[in-house]
């Protein structure tokens, strides 16, 4: 009896405490939303407001004038996130797990390989040079899966670390007694028993190419090839340029460029796209938790 | 089955590899056959021009078009094929550079302020000796007056867009509300004329805050202090300066002209008069003169103050707007070479890209294709020559426009003049540049190579510092003096000291 | 009887098969990571475009210089201090998100939590620093004009106000990570065998206790490898958290300049390739020297969890 209270007790303070944060996280975004709906003159004459003085579209007709645009930008960014997240989480569990092998002679080597690449890197020069010159992938999709987020050390050592602490010793030895391959105890026991830290990685693999606009920014003129945080950032930075003191030799009046409330719609269908997809997807992540929890 | 399992991993490994390989061959193919494409015909010099641009970038189809129509202009003139490269305008510089530094092929771009940079770096070719071959009528345009901005140590390297340079202070304000305060604003001849024009406003509207900056972090009231040299330093982050005639380096910020203008928007500021967040706004001047609570600003436009205040009222949604001149124009060399087009130094055909240069700056054709695009599809044109876009679309709908950077690329002169705008316009603008005075050190630039170190540690403390000043949030009787100590203890001096060198050495060879 | 087994079984684990597991990422580190480190010494030349990276002439160490001014330790001590508090404070406030969601036990709520909070990471800085001057702005923002008036008291002119700056920097680090954060802690704890909590369970423990005995000490490899990565990068900061949310306020630079923004301000107007490939080869040697000390303490204590 008395566990359950306590139990429950505890459930109900979760709850709210969660609530709670949930409000501080969400009441920043709702402001934006907001501010994307708000008529521009009321913005900047009664300040930023949940409850607008004036509402208005603008800035949704505005983007919807440039709908082509954002449509074929949101095709490169689901193509480059799906194949981006697919491979890099195969070779992402592919590496980490020998590393997690107690008994692999080259354990601490590779660790250390791949910790000196989270801390020391050449610049952007030299690997901008390596991948136009040597790999050309200037203006190609491969531009923007390829370089910097296939493989990230931090990814790597997650799910090492979850192997090493997830995946007892003994299994793989029984395996090994019964003469299984490394391939195959890999295939047939280890990604079973990895569901919840796969969720985990592919979660901030997809998320990381799907925010990405560096690559876009080294190696993509073609604007059908950007983006659309490509597309967003350009337009929002090329504002951010002209407010700068480095445009005042422009000393051109004719700039009619977006005003607040399309930045901040543009930043609204920055995220939008993850807010749909996200809740479907999660179903797996949080069963991934759940059939890991089982599992261990 | 175990073999099965273990020639697919092989294979997922192999595929890792050759899969990056792979797309490394299959662009190269593609190049090739755009080669030989070429090859079918006659062999002509490829030219690529980087521009800096606000507008959307096309998509390559729309591009092709443009290109096609210039080429059949350069082909049979100067022999030579052009490859529009459009970069959006705030990372411009950093994809030039990066561009150039991975050996990529750019031979024409330009410069965002930064030309002083690009040739102390070696980004630019030396044109001294080619400029009379291959664009001799750009010289004839522009004169020796102007291109002196372009040269270094004898040698020039580069060519300044040619457009008005002349930058006039002045203050945009909302005619309704002069009007009916009775306020006469033909009456400002200075910026310190200003202040009692403020109050007045204030008074009949307290909740307003009448003065809104021009930009991010400066009132514009820095942009009114007459005749300042600013040697090749950013306008905004000026360290030594020239004021007057005299030759003598100083420090900007020992000034009593500089104490004078941050006392006076410092009393804006106590008063209300400007907004408080002048220093960090994300808004732009338009978006703040189309709300309620604004009256004016102060900037410097290159046209005249009526044509300026008609084409901004029309951004800030038909407000009526007057505008009055608070100043004169004043040239020096940055102001001339901010926007200067240079062929790179990594060029493999400097001679068919100067000629390209050559026809940005001579003929009408090629450069309204490269600011307006194809006619018809992308602009239309009523029958005295005014521009405007096809009905029904606008900038961001049309398929090639690069008309927000008409102000730096080629010959302003020559492009399509927008509907809205007067012909008139351009002739007094033409006649500014020659009226305008022009500073004693006309054509000096800086090479700030020896004091790389002071200038990165002084460049912080400046940004720290004068954004507050100009806008007048902090006190300038106690900031001004912490500010030059800082200054000094970044190096200063040393700075200063470097450029009067350099500068007495110009005057020496001059 | 332990060793016995474990030495059969390195009879039976060959090298060679593990490695060639391991080979595709092998392959991708050493082209995307390991080639273009040759590029460090660009730190080391005075760079120009016509000479190239390797014709260019070298010129010691002139390139580090302004890195070690005066005015540059304020720069690394603001740098150093925001890292200790966003490792300690951001761990804390993770794993507590992580421990409660756990508790939850019902998936529509963890579901609807867990986006909530891992929403504001979607967000890029650029915006990030839009919101804040919605919340900050002196003139139109909603703290000065509607809680401010609601409450009363002096509106503040925040971007020219250093003091509240490092809780402000804090708050919007914990807004925008902690639901990130939260979600390895979460998978860690998903890991953790339920028999465990079952047996305590029977023996009277208290959730409370539960959490103190059970859940925090199976975290702790966790904690460890996230926070030795965190050290190796305690000279680096989030250029946007630094830059984009205090606006850039020049009167704010004493307690919002990091190594980052320094770099970027000192030479937005110089652009020289070799003092930037400076500044990163200083943040990356004392990153370098600092965690494998860390590691190295780590090892002595608990072999299994170190880094390598």
């Amino acid at each position: 009896m008395f566990k359950q209270t306590d139990e429950k007790r505890f459930r109900i303070f979760s709850t709210v405490f969660l609530c709670l944060l949930t409000i501080i996280a969400l009441l920043p975004i709702i402001l934006i939303v907001i501010a994307s709906f708000t008529d521009e003159k009321s913005l900047l004459s009664y300040g930023y407001s949940y409850f607008p003085k004036a509402w208005s579209f603008n800035a949704y007709i505005y983007l919807i004038n440039q709908s082509k645009l954002i449509l074929r930008a949101y095709g490169v960014t689901v193509f480059v996130t799906a194949v981006g997240t697919v491979t890099s989480v195969l070779v992402t569990t592919m590496l980490a797990y020998p590393m997690s092998r107690k008994n692999f002679k080259y354990r601490n080597l590779l660790s250390f390989f791949v910790f000196f690449t989270m801390l020391f890197n050449g610049g952007i020069v030299s690997s901008y040079m390596m991948w136009t010159n040597i790999f050309k992938i200037k203006n190609t999709i491969w531009a923007l899966i390829i370089p910097n987020y296939l493989v990230t050390g931090f990814n790597v050592f997650l799910v090492r670390n979850y192997y090493s602490n997830n995946v007892p010793d003994a299994i793989i030895e029984s395996a090994q007694i019964d003469g299984a391959t490394e391939m195959r105890i890999f295939w047939k026991i280890i990604i079973p028993l990895s569901v919840p830290t796969i969720a985990t990685i592919s979660l901030f693999t997809a998320l990381c190419y799907w925010n990405d606009w560096l690559n876009g920014l080294y190696y993509i003129t073609k604007s059908e090839l950007f983006g659309i945080q490509n597309l967003l950032i350009k337009i929002m930075n090329n504002v951010q340029f002209l407010k700068s003191g480095s445009s005042n030799y422009l000393g051109v009046g004719n700039m009619n460029l977006p005003g607040t409330s399309v930045r901040m719609a543009m930043a609204v269908i920055g995220i939008l796209p993850i807010v749909i997809i996200y809740p479907f997807v999660q179903k797996y992540f949080i069963k991934g938790v759940i059939v890991g929890a089982v599992k261990g | 089955m175990k073999i099965w399992k273990k020639g697919l991993i092989i294979a997922l490994s192999l595929i890792m590899v050759i899969g990056l390989a792979g797309c490394g061959k299959s662009t190269t193919g593609e190049k090739d056959k755009d080669g030989s494409k070429s090859g079918e015909n006659k062999s002509y010099d490829k030219v690529v021009y980087a521009y800096a641009t606000f507008n959307n970038i096309p998509t390559s189809e729309v591009l092709d078009t443009v290109e096609e129509e210039i080429n059949k202009i350069t082909r049979e003139k100067i022999n030579v094929e052009v490859e529009l490269l459009p970069i959006a305008i705030f990372d411009y510089s950093s994809s030039v550079s990066l561009a150039l530094q991975g050996g990529e092929q750019i031979d024409l771009f330009q410069s965002l302020g930064d030309f002083n940079n690009s040739v102390s770096s070696d980004m630019a070719y030396d044109i001294t000796d080619m400029i009379d071959v291959y664009a001799k009528e750009t010289k004839e345009i522009l004169g020796e007056d102007i291109l002196a901005a372009c040269v270094k140590d004898g040698r020039l390297y580069g060519i300044p867009t040619y457009k008005p340079y002349a930058l006039t202070p002045m203050v945009v304000y909302k005619q309704e509300i002069a009007d009916e305060l009775g306020i006469d604003m033909s009456q400002v001849k200075s910026v310190f004329d200003l202040t009692d024009v403020l109050r007045k406003v204030k008074e009949a509207y307290p909740d307003m805050t009448p003065l809104v900056p021009v930009q991010t972090g400066t009132s514009g009231v820095n942009m009114t202090i007459p005749e300042v040299d600013y040697l090749t330093d950013d306008y905004f982050s000026p360290k030594g300066v020239l004021m007057g005639d005299s030759m003598t380096v100083v420090d900007y910020y020992g000034t009593e002209e500089f104490a004078e203008i941050c006392r006076l928007v410092r009393t804006w500021y106590n008063e209300g008069l400007i907004l408080k967040d002048a220093a960090t706004t994300t808004s732009t001047s338009t978006e703040l003169m189309s709300s309620d609570n604004s009256f004016c600003y102060i900037a410097s436009y290159s046209y005249p103050p009526e044509d300026t205040a008609a084409s901004i009222s029309a951004q800030v949604g038909n407000i009526p707007l007057g505008a009055v001149q608070i100043g004169e124009a004043y040239l020096d060399t940055t102001s001339i070479n901010a926007l200067t087009w240079m062929v790179s130094s990594t060029s493999k055909v400097p001679e068919a890209a100067l000629k390209f240069l050559n026809l940005t700056f001579t003929d009408p054709d090629v450069i309204n294709l490269i600011i307006y695009g194809i006619e018809g599809r992308d602009y239309v044109m009523d029958e005295e020559g005014y521009v405007s876009y096809p009905e029904g679309q606008d900038a961001s709908s049309v398929p090639y426009t690069a008309q927000l950077s008409c102000g730096t690329l080629g010959n302003f002169f020559l492009m399509h003049p927008m509907k809205g705008t007067k012909k008139e316009s351009l002739i007094w603008e033409e006649e500014q540049n020659k009226l305008a005075k022009k500073s004693p050190a006309m054509g000096f630039t800086f090479d700030s190579s020896e004091v790389k170190t002071e200038y990165t540690a002084v460049s912080n403390v400046i940004q720290q510092y004068l954004p507050g000043l100009l806008c007048g949030s902090v006190d300038p009787e106690v900031v001004i003096p912490e500010f030059r100590s800082k200054l000094s203890d970044a190096g200063l001096d040393a700075i200063i000291a470097a450029k009067q060198k350099q500068l007495d050495e110009w005057l020496k060879n001059k | 009887m332990k060793k016995v087994v474990s030495k059969k079984n390195r009879g039976l684990t060959k090298s060679g098969p593990l490695l060639l597991i391991a080979l595709p990422g092998i392959v991708y580190l050493i082209i995307n990571n390991y080639i273009p480190m040759f590029g460090v010494f660009l730190a080391f030349k005075d760079y120009s475009y016509v000479k190239g990276i390797f014709g260019s002439d070298w010129n010691g160490f002139d390139n580090f210089k302004y890195l070690f001014r005066q005015d540059a330790l304020l720069i690394v001590r603001n740098t150093i201090l925001y890292n200790l508090a966003f490792i300690v404070i951001g761990t804390v406030c993770a794993i507590l998100v992580a421990i409660l969601m756990c508790e939850l036990g019902e998936r529509f709520r963890v579901k609807i939590f867990q986006s909530s909070l891992l929403l504001p990471n979607l967000l890029s800085w650029v915006v990030i620093g839009f919101i804040g001057y919605a919340f900050l702005n002196a003139d139109t923002g909603f703290i000065n004009k509607t809680i401010i008036r609601l409450f009363g008291g002096n509106e503040v002119a925040w971007y020219t106000t250093p003091k509240p700056w490092p809780f402000i920097l804090l708050l919007v680090y914990l807004w925008k990570n902690v639901g990130y954060s939260s979600i390895i802690y979460m998978a860690s704890i998903a890991g953790i065998d339920k028999s465990i909590f079952e047996a305590a369970k029977i023996d009277g423990a208290k959730k409370i206790e539960q959490i103190r005995y059970i859940t925090i000490p199976m975290l702790k490899p966790t904690v460890v490898i996230l926070t030795l990565m965190a050290v190796g990068r305690i000279f680096y900061s989030d250029f946007g958290l630094f830059y984009q949310v205090p606006m850039n306020s020049g009167a704010l630079y004493d307690v919002t300049q990091t190594i980052d923004t320094y770099v970027y301000h000192g030479l937005m107007e110089l652009k020289d390739i070799g003092m930037a490939a400076a500044a990163a080869l200083y943040q990356s040697v004392v990153g370098f020297v600092l965690v494998v000390t860390a590691n190295a303490v780590v090892r002595k204590i608990d072999r299994e969890n170190a880094l390598f």
